[in-house]
């Protein structure tokens, strides 16, 4: 499990508007470089905040990203 | 000699619109009832003319990145910004409108962090780190139109793994209590969050929270066993989604031994909010 990776791309995506559009996007080639696992990876694409969760994302995280938060 | 002048502990979403939105008619009505019992909490706290206003409360991922997680932090500078966040969550909706700027204690900050280095707390130190919901909040509701004295933030890694244990929080307020009495200062001390809600930080189980705990802790610090609180495990906290009490385990310590006295405790089943006094005087 990539716990620092997940939760820094999804601290990013909280932070970082351009980056949140370009993941809205094209989600699967904005994390292209990401070093997550395929399970992580498809979480991400398909927005699966509960799989993210259960991956290790942190709530907090995953409830205040600008629309997408999960609450 | 400085001493602690006014301490207290409360839930910090104090915003109606969230749980009017999330809870519905009932968690609005319960979130109004403890804005006005803060309100009048808040006439106490101005009438003790604090030199400054330590406000111990915990970074909702809105500070702190992954560069780097500070277990615990003295905001240290002159002044402190409220938060800036584009399309925030509604609980910093409640930072909408309020002051863009607060003045720091910069001297009692920078001696807490001193101090604290030479005593085995070697704190980390921002100068640039703003201020969420769970600092202004309550701080704006306590304070409304008053101004708000200088304020000494201090954070508490509440949600990243490893958080600092309950006694180390607690050992933190000891030392906060120490410099106060060394110093010149007149000095209020409150800490934010809670009761318990989003239990073991699973999007699954918001909505949740633990009340049979909730009704346990405050019984504690109505009686004021410290040894009992300061014996909670991160275990139990995480479980009971109770991970923000590290942030009041701190002002127990400052407080130690002085008894709660509660002013609010309310059971939405989201959250569980509460507001609580400490005879300090």
């Amino acid at each position: 499990m990539s716990r620092y990776e997940t939760n820094v791309l999804l601290y990013r995506l909280k932070k970082d508007a351009v980056f949140r559009d370009r993941f809205r996007a094209d989600p699967r080639r904005t994390l292209a470089d990401a070093d997550l696992t395929d399970e992580e990876r498809e979480a991400f694409v398909r927005w699966d905040a509960r799989k993210l969760n259960d991956l290790g994302g942190l709530l907090h995280l995953l409830i205040s990203i600008p629309g997408l938060g999960a609450h | 000699m400085g001493r602690i002048v006014y301490a207290a502990a409360m839930s910090h979403v104090l915003y109606p619109d969230y749980y009017g939105q999330n809870v519905g008619p009932h968690g609005r009505r319960m979130v109004e009832d403890l804005i006005a019992v803060v309100r009048d909490m808040g006439r106490t706290l101005v009438a003790t003319a604090p030199d400054a206003l330590v406000v111990v409360a915990d970074d909702h991922l809105n500070v702190f990145s992954f560069d780097a997680i500070p277990a615990l932090c003295v905001r240290v500078g002159r002044s402190v910004n409220r938060m800036v966040q584009d399309d925030a969550i509604e609980f910093d909706r409640a930072l909408d409108g309020l002051p863009e700027r607060y003045p720091v204690h910069e001297d009692l900050a920078n001696v807490i962090l001193e101090k604290g280095m030479q005593s085995g707390f070697d704190f980390a130190a921002s100068w640039s780190a703003p201020l969420d919901h769970a600092f202004l909040s309550p701080v704006s509701t306590l304070y409304g139109d008053r101004p708000v004295p200088p304020l000494v933030p201090f954070w508490v890694n509440c949600f990243v793994t490893p958080q600092p244990t309950a006694k180390r929080c607690f050992e933190a307020g000891r030392h906060i209590a120490r410099v106060v009495a060394e110093g010149p200062w007149n000095v209020a001390i409150i800490a934010t969050g809670g009761l318990s809600h989003f239990p073991e930080l699973s999007l699954a189980r918001v909505g949740q929270s633990d009340p049979v705990f909730d009704r346990r802790i405050v019984k504690l610090m109505e009686a004021g066993d410290d040894d009992a609180m300061t014996a909670l495990t991160a275990k139990e906290l995480h479980e009971s989604g109770s991970h923000e009490l590290l942030n009041w385990l701190v002002l127990l310590g400052a407080v130690s031994p002085a008894r709660a006295r509660v002013r609010f405790f309310g059971e939405m089943g989201r959250v569980d909010l509460a507001a609580l006094e400490w005879d300090v005087a």
